[in-house]
């Protein structure tokens, strides 16, 4: 009789336990009778987090009530943790009100029907404070999908001993930034006693399409068509193999590494490297003693003066049950006031142009140069629904030229599985 | 009449007792099993669960004309087969080297063990550093570079980075198989080294005749854990090579993880991890029954 007892409790902890882990759903209203909406982003650096305290405290004392803000911070342990946590939610129709995504898949979810447009938050005057690159960026198929309060850029750091010694002027405007050829030159000759001329992002990830894209655009092409639905002919054209092979030709000649060590720039071993505005903080802080200076994204000869932009911004997702209130944290969290406070504790560019007349370290170089880039040359991330593919095939695509494949053959891979990809699932729609 | 009935009670409250195990494993293994052969069929993509079309064999033609597919599986099967007889011989030597009683024995057995006791991605890290291509970064091409030779491109070269996974697959795990052994040569009765070295064997007619017929066990166990466990390989590909290059180390796992989560083609995934369950079944049947049959 005893043993019966203990197997019997044993086996309904057992199944009590199984229910309570799968039947929880979120709040949507409290106790209190207020509207809650909750706000998922990756963890971020402690000043970003600080900043979210402050602003949700604010919120939620103004609106006292009626609606109750609050935030899940999603540690981001690998780069597809925080993707893989709203993967889940998708399943279980049970995603947050405020979704924060990655720039470039704005269009997946947008296309997926799992968020919704906002066009009616702010109103067109509003709307034109923000930047075209992150409006751009923000909208698929004609709609906006995504807001965001910083934006980034990427341009060409030089090591400015290094470029005296060996005699290298640097460009001072825009229409003299470097053309390819002028940037191998250089490439080649400051490769010497164990330093590179160059570093091209090689993080084997989303690195590679944010800055390498701008060589396709630069020679007159790009990854994919205007409406995202094809990237053969384009990824694969013959201005796009010319591309890939140029970059090729840095890697192979030696001039650039296919493995570069951490901080190869920061710590002397590459004299010139494409990096993002948000290293410029990095090398005041770190590394105060580095000679160091920026210049504009290299251009194809003849070609587009072009730079990579974007950055995570803030969607509303479908399981959201008060689009009011959710408007109403939107507004808030992307008021003018907002905005330049959390560009400025992220170290990041604001998105919106009213925030440069306070954030005023932006008109004065080297953050001046990342301003520039944004307003006058900024090309965001391809707007496909099959993005996700397109960034693994074209980093993939990249690492096989690298190591010896040939160009047209690897682009022509990753044009074909893109294109599978958007016919399978989103060109009858 | 008494014991009867406390035998059936006795079955009763067996029944009783698995059943939280089989609770658990009903809805943590063969829920999702089942539930993964079902998505097989369709064309479910992550994003649009709501949409989940019934595609019949669709998933399973398309996996058979997959050229990425059989690559996999050739580097599944690559790693294994090299991996296995490597990593075994190379316990067998560890486990035989510190089995003696001599001091100082245990500070190896420890070094010998750590790696196993480290996460697989910190190893994996580390040796992504000490395998770099550039002699001035990577410390196996510097000491390649210092001995007069080439350095090599390891895990950037097609040709060199599987056998480089192999190579420090082989280091990590190790360890943990050397421990089993060290528990079958304590197993094995002194006795009978006595009675061969009485009979004239030498060291090597002693492990020949003596340990080895002794381990035999344990080294059925230890293969046939090892195939199981390599047939998995995915943690070094995912942190040292992303597959590449040139798909050199695309492995089954790696590959229906890139299908499902990277590309959220969660239908064709849940097929290729199908037919990578049929594949594994069977091949751990095949492997019992040869230890059987010998």
């Amino acid at each position: 009789m005893r043993k019966r007892m203990i197997g019997a409790v044993f086996a309904a902890m057992t199944v009590a336990g199984l229910c309570a882990g799968c039947g929880q759903t979120k709040e949507r209203v409290n106790e209190a009778g207020e509207s809650v909406i909750t706000v998922w982003s990756p963890t971020d650096e402690p000043a970003i987090e600080d900043w979210w305290v402050e602003k949700i405290e604010a919120f939620n004392q103004a609106h006292k009530g009626k609606i109750h803000l609050q935030r899940e911070a999603i540690v981001r342990a690998d780069s597809y943790a925080y993707e893989d946590k709203i993967n889940a939610a998708i399943t279980s129709n049970d995603l947050p009100d405020i979704l924060f995504v990655d720039g470039p898949t704005v269009s997946v979810y947008a296309a997926n029907e799992i968020t919704l447009p906002l066009d009616d938050l702010f109103t067109e005057a509003e709307w034109d404070d923000f930047l075209d690159s992150s409006r751009q960026q923000n909208t698929y198929d004609g709609k906006i999908y995504a807001v965001s309060a910083t934006e980034s850029s990427v341009a060409l750091y030089y090591n400015a001993d290094m470029l005296a010694e060996a005699g290298i002027r640097v460009p001072e405007s825009k229409e003299e930034a470097w053309t390819w050829q002028e940037f191998y030159d250089a490439a080649k000759k400051l490769t010497k006693d164990g330093v590179v001329g160059t570093n091209i992002i090689m993080d084997k990830g989303e690195g590679l399409p944010y800055v390498l894209e701008q060589f396709w655009i630069s020679n007159g092409t790009d990854l994919v068509s205007a409406d995202g639905s094809q990237a053969d002919g384009y990824i694969n054209s013959p201005e796009g193999v010319e591309a890939a092979e140029f970059l090729n030709s840095l890697i192979q000649g030696g001039y650039a590494n296919i493995d570069p060590i951490q901080k190869e720039f920061h710590n002397e071993r590459a004299a010139t490297m494409l990096g993002g505005s948000w290293e410029v903080a990095t090398l005041e802080n770190d590394y105060p003693d580095l000679n160091w200076g920026v210049t504009y994204f290299p251009v194809a000869e003849d070609g587009i003066l072009t730079s990579p932009t974007g950055d995570w911004a803030a969607s509303v997702t479908k399981n959201t049950q008060d689009m009011d209130a959710v408007k109403e944290v939107m507004r808030f969290l992307f008021s003018e006031e907002n905005v330049a406070t959390y560009a400025q504790a992220i170290s990041k560019p604001p998105t919106r142009k009213s925030s440069y007349d306070v954030l005023t370290e932006y008109n004065e170089y080297p953050r001046s140069l990342f301003k520039e880039q944004l307003m006058e040359t900024g090309h965001p991330r391809p707007r496909t629904p099959s993005y996700s593919v397109l960034s693994a095939e074209f980093s993939e695509a990249m690492l096989n030229i690298f190591t010896g494949v040939d160009a047209k053959e690897a682009l022509d891979d990753a044009a074909a599985a893109t294109d599978k990809d958007y016919n399978k699932y989103y060109a009858q729609e | 009449m008494q014991v009867s009935v406390n035998k059936i009670s006795e079955r009763k409250a067996a029944y009783l007792f698995i059943i939280p195990a089989v609770v658990l494993l009903a809805a943590f293994l063969l829920y999702p099993a089942l539930q993964t052969v079902r998505y097989a069929f369709t064309d479910y993509n992550i994003m649009r669960p709501d949409r989940i079309k019934f595609c019949g064999l669709n998933n399973f033609i398309e996996l058979f004309q997959d050229k990425d597919f059989w690559i996999a599986v050739k580097n599944t099967l690559h790693f294994t087969v090299l991996v296995v007889p490597f990593q075994t011989v190379l316990a067998l030597a560890l486990a035989l080297l510190i089995s003696s009683r001599r001091k100082g024995v245990s500070i190896f057995r420890a070094a010998y063990f750590s790696p196993q006791v480290t996460s697989m991605v910190v190893v994996a890290i580390l040796w992504t550093v000490l395998y770099n291509s550039n002699p001035s970064s990577g410390l196996l091409n510097a000491l390649l570079v210092n001995l007069g030779m080439e350095p090599c491109g390891f895990l950037n070269d097609p040709k060199t980075a599987m056998n480089s996974i192999i190579f420090m697959s082989a280091w990590q795990g190790a360890g943990y198989q050397m421990m089993i052994f060290l528990a079958g040569l304590q197993g094995i009765p002194k006795d009978q080294y006595e009675a061969a070295s009485i009979d004239g064997a030498g060291k090597i007619k002693s492990f020949l005749y003596v340990t080895l017929p002794g381990l035999k066990n344990v080294i059925s166990y230890v293969i046939m854990i090892t195939v199981i466990q390599a047939m998995k390989l995915f943690t070094q590909p995912y942190v040292m090579t992303k597959g590449g290059p040139q798909n050199a180390t695309r492995t089954l796992v790696y590959y229906v993880y890139e299908q499902g989560f990277q590309k959220r083609n969660f239908g064709y995934a849940c097929a290729v991890a199908a037919v990578f369950f049929v594949i594994v079944i069977s091949l751990s049947v095949g492997m019992k029954k040869i230890i059987k049959a010998d």
